[in-house]
């Protein structure tokens, strides 16, 4: 899998969580030279008002000043640590308690306050990006967790084809990988739906004698 | 009225191995301090001249030594490498940069005024007209830094995007003249033309010894391998010489044998004040346009504070050279007029092509790009064994 590169940001929005100083309106003219639009979520008794629902991760990037101490309340994903959205802290205070609120937010890019211009493209392609990129290799690590699981399928098919069939392991898996790509499954998803379609009818005499199933697994039959 | 003195940093590199564009930039740029003097006004400009001889550490130097010596404004740098290497100084100093030629874009200072030509005005009207006419296999050469390695960049993001391919890019040195193996790799690869971003002496030798070698191997260089250029502009045609001058295209926003009154008086303008020469140019267009701007900018703010400046000059209009020319008040680049056109043997450009009317700048491509970075074609099979 190549993880795509976002280029043109057009259409974008940032949500700019700060109090506002003066410095932040270089950061909205060169976003607007970008083609992103920028908002000012209001802090009501320290927190941002935010509607995290309605956030869309094609469109909506996060400026999160890191000086705000708990002004955004975001669920990160406890497993791939990704936020809902693109975050992009701003540093003012270069504090490691701070770096790491920013860092716990899911931060992938940051920019030091007050705002460079010169600055914004580079600190909003690299946190796009990242994002991007650790979406796709958790998806990638979901996959290959699933695939993981699935592997013990694939044993037990190739061990039900060889006493049923009287094929080597060699042959079996073959056999198995070759359906599988045929009917355009991968090979694990395959498996454990042959042995779902093996175990199911307890009708044909003798047949659940020649299924070796072990222990707990013969309740699915 | 009493005329408020102002001087001007003018900063060209009149000297080295791009020598020859940065003078028809410097006297675009005298041209229009001299109108400027004659016609009076509420401004008197005094122009302070200064050399970088194409050394990016004389640029840094000289940018200091004219920002720490009051002066706000400078219209200068022809290079990318040398507009990058000034940009903290004016940033520092607070001042301006006028910086008066065509880019790879992506940038966009507080601290500069972009008169010269976006990539969406050069090299994406130049993709679109090659792969409709010429064709779609690209060989690609340049100078080795970021005007060539950008500009090829967008030019393969575009060219793949209308089904063509980028067959090769090979870069050199500034400066360098050595072309044998590249271009004996064009000729082995025979592309449908060369994309060409060399610069200066480089560009001028390139093309001579690639039509030299078409000769030797019987190819008409023009029409069976022609070279397309962002760059290529009549002084630079009169450098390369009677026996390689014509037959080449190029992308500009703007070419001496335009047709229009306000060329005509520009034209002739610059001829009486520059026979020597070296001929106009689009960046000598350019230089004369950024300080016909930078006057009326000073006219109406009353000051020659840098920000005050700048604001004074979004949406100034002015009937150039090359058509009516405006500063986008968003980027402060300028909306301005794309052509293309093909050298002759007289050592001008034919006009193929122009758009009706001056397009919008488009620095970082947010109107003409796709969403996402197009992904290179990797050959499916690789050589295991020759």
């Amino acid at each position: 899998m190549t993880s795509r590169v976002l280029q043109n940001f057009k259409g974008g929005r940032a949500l700019v969580v700060t109090g506002r100083c003066g410095w932040e309106g270089t950061l909205e003219t060169t976003l607007a030279k970008l083609g992103v639009s920028s908002e000012y979520p209001e802090i009501v008794d320290g927190r941002a008002q935010i509607d995290i629902g309605s956030l869309q991760v094609e469109r909506d990037i996060l400026f999160v000043d890191g000086d705000l101490e708990g002004a955004v309340a975001i669920e990160v994903d406890p497993v791939s640590r990704l936020p809902p959205v693109p975050v992009i802290g701003l540093v003012g205070v270069e504090a490691p308690s701070r770096l790491k609120a920013l860092v716990n937010l899911g931060a992938t890019s940051f920019l030091r306050k007050p705002v460079h211009g010169g600055a914004v493209y580079t600190s909003l392609f690299m946190g796009i990006n990242q994002f991007l990129l650790r979406s796709d290799m958790y998806a990638r690590l979901q996959d290959l967790e699933l695939r993981r699981r699935g592997r013990r399928a694939v044993i037990r098919a190739v061990v039900l084809l060889m006493q049923q069939n009287g094929l080597d392991e060699e042959g079996a898996y073959s056999q198995l990988r070759r359906e599988s790509m045929r009917v355009r499954q991968n090979l694990e998803l395959y498996c454990q739906e042959f042995l779902s379609r093996r175990a199911k009818p307890p009708d044909i005499p003798g047949r659940t004698t020649s299924v070796t199933l072990q222990g707990g697994k013969k309740q699915a039959m | 009225m009493a005329r408020t003195h102002c001087r001007i940093g003018v900063m060209f590199s009149t000297t080295g191995s791009y020598s020859v564009v940065a003078r028809s930039m410097l006297n675009g740029a005298l041209l229009a301090f001299r109108e400027i003097a004659e016609a009076g006004g509420t401004v008197a400009l005094e122009p302070v001249v200064v050399n970088p001889s194409g050394d990016l550490a004389r640029y840094r130097a000289l940018s200091l030594e004219l920002l720490g010596a009051g002066i706000r404004h400078v219209v200068g740098c022809y290079t990318s490498s040398s507009r990058k290497e000034v940009i903290p100084c004016f940033e520092k100093f607070d001042g301006l940069l006028w910086y008066p030629s065509h880019y790879e874009g992506f940038e966009s200072s507080d601290n500069v005024i972009y008169t010269g030509a976006a990539p969406n005005q050069h090299v994406l009207p130049l993709v679109e007209y090659l792969a409709s006419r010429v064709g779609t296999r690209a060989f690609c050469v340049g100078s080795n830094y970021i005007w060539a390695w950008e500009n090829n960049r967008i030019f393969r993001e575009a060219l793949t995007a209308r089904g063509g391919n980028v067959i090769a890019e090979r870069y050199l040195s500034v400066g360098d003249t050595e072309f044998d193996q590249v271009i004996s790799a064009i000729l082995d690869q025979r592309p449908d033309f060369v994309f060409n971003n060399l610069i200066g002496t480089s560009a001028y030798a390139f093309f001579r010894a690639f039509r030299a070698a078409c000769h030797g191997r019987g190819l008409d260089q023009a029409n069976d391998i022609p070279v397309a250029s962002c760059t290529l502009s009549e002084p630079e045609l009169a450098e390369i010489g009677a026996d390689a001058v014509d037959g080449h295209l190029s992308s500009s926003v703007y070419f001496s044998s335009l047709d229009s009154p306000a060329n005509t008086a520009f034209i002739g303008a610059y001829a009486k004040a520059f026979p020597d020469g070296p001929v106009s140019s689009a960046d000598a267009e350019a230089s004369y346009i950024a300080v016909k701007l930078l006057a009326a900018a000073l006219e109406q703010a009353g000051t020659d504070d840098a920000r005050t400046v700048r604001a004074a000059v979004a949406n100034q209009r002015l009937l150039a050279p090359q058509g009516e020319v405006r500063i986008d008040p968003q980027t402060y680049h300028a909306w301005l007029t794309p052509r293309i056109g093909r050298s002759a043997v007289n050592g001008q450009f034919e006009v193929l092509l122009e758009a009706r009317s001056p397009i919008a700048p488009d620095p970082y491509l947010v109107q003409s790009s796709p969403r996402f970075a197009i992904a290179m074609r990797s050959p499916v099979l690789r050589v295991v064994q020759s």
